[in-house]
């Protein structure tokens, strides 16, 4: 009996010399007529570009109307010359992200889809942490009820958009329908939060954190629930 | 692909003769049972079909086809799993897709696999079995090149302890 090591090669010739049984013809037979019986034409997905494009429009389009419901740009001309861009600029990166990633997860097989979603959590958790640092704890006599209201206006923007961005997703999402709609919800759940920052001249850092940025996990969590029962049963063949 | 997306009978029936048996392969390879590896592939073979549209002309065919057979199976994994809480008895022992090797001292590839984790018994089907290369595993994965070359390290590093063990083993009793 030989002790010395396998090579990476006599791993290879073993496991490729084990050899497995071949398909039986009736079963084969079987497929090709199930597949052949319900076969129809089909057009493939649109290009991510147009993709991306109806997200980013939608996301744009709700925060314009928002601007047409709700008069003034309160939150936005309350907010100082550091806390602008400290709020929006990873505010639009995660959205950015998160668009990427859903456009990735519409086909099987696509690059970068997890690593986006992922990166868009990082800089979601980057941005809490900029609003606690940047902004201060303001006394409130009223702090649950206004907090309550930014959070029924924000979802009041964030749920429409996310049935919208369903409609776009429809024809896709037929691999990971959780985590697609987890990402979808987040995006919904960002356009939400854009809008109660045009709008809401709040600047408690406690108010921020419970009915602004919660408005996005929210959302996200919905959707991971939504789609999880939804979308699976959709693409599943029982 | 693209003409099985646009309803050409003739191309569909080739394109189902050409995966089929690999697709098989993918399943029998982890299962080991080749009544549970023809029920995923049929499973597998009808959400390719309802998913068709969602493969871009001029990609890869391969990783797509996989990326879909292993959601499939992780699906089935999770269903049975489901069910297996819920019943206990069983009567008949499944057949056996991996006829023992014959002329080797090995056991069959799903046994030699079984220990590894789900991900490094994963890659080693669709690299050493299935043939693909290391980009599409990639893909079809949603990994990097990177993450399936250390998988696949791994899985050898952990095949050739059990092997060398087995082989010590023989060893001994002869």
């Amino acid at each position: 009996m030989n002790r010395r090591e396998l090579t990476h090669r006599e791993l290879d010739h073993l496991i490729v010399a084990q050899e497995l049984p071949p398909l039986p013809a009736d079963r084969l037979k079987q497929i090709e007529s199930a597949v052949i019986a319900d076969l129809r034409p089909v057009r493939p997905l649109a290009s991510d570009a147009v993709y991306v494009g109806a997200l980013a429009g939608i996301f744009i389009a709700v925060c314009i109307v928002s601007c047409y419901l709700i008069a003034g740009r309160d939150g936005w001309e309350a907010l100082s010359n550091l806390q602008r861009p400290v709020v929006f600029i990873p505010l639009l990166a995660i959205a950015s992200l998160l668009a990427f990633s859903l456009v990735r997860q519409m086909r099987p097989a696509a690059k970068y889809v997890r690593i986006t979603a992922l990166l868009a959590t990082a800089v979601f958790l980057l941005l809490t942490a900029s609003v606690a640092l940047i902004f201060q704890s303001i006394p409130e006599t009223a702090f649950a009820h206004d907090s309550l209201v930014c959070f029924r206006a924000g979802m009041m923007f964030a749920i429409p958009t996310a049935i919208l961005f369903g409609i776009v997703l429809w024809r896709g999402a037929a691999l990971s329908p959780a985590l697609t709609g987890a990402t979808a919800g987040g995006l919904a759940g960002l356009a939400g939060l854009a809008v109660l920052e045009i709008h809401c001249p709040n600047m408690n850092v406690y108010h921020i954190v419970v009915a602004h940025l919660s408005v996005v996990v929210i959302c996200a969590l919905a959707g991971f629930i939504f789609s999880s029962v939804t979308f699976t049963r959709r693409w599943s063949n029982h | 692909m693209v003409r099985y997306q646009q309803a050409d009978a003739q191309a569909t029936t080739e394109l189902i003769e050409q995966l089929s048996p690999q697709l098989y392969r993918f399943f029998a390879a982890q299962l080991g049972n080749a009544d549970d590896a023809q029920d995923m592939l049929q499973d597998a073979s009808l959400r390719i079909h309802r998913v068709r549209h969602t493969y871009r002309p001029g990609e890869p065919v391969l990783p797509w086809v996989y990326a879909i057979a292993r959601r499939v199976r992780v699906d089935n994994y999770r269903k049975r799993r489901r069910t297996a809480m819920r019943e206990v008895v069983v009567e008949t022992l499944p057949e056996s897709a991996v006829p023992a090797s014959e002329g080797t001292d090995l056991p069959p590839f799903h046994q030699l696999i079984a220990d590894l984790p789900a991900s490094q018994r994963e890659v080693l089907t669709l690299l050493k079995v299935n043939g693909l290369s290391l980009e599409e595993v990639a893909r079809a994965t949603s990994s990097s090149v990177g993450s399936v070359k250390q998988k696949a390290h791994r899985a050898y590093e952990r095949l050739r302890g059990v092997l060398q063990l087995s082989r010590a083993g023989k060893g001994r009793a002869v």
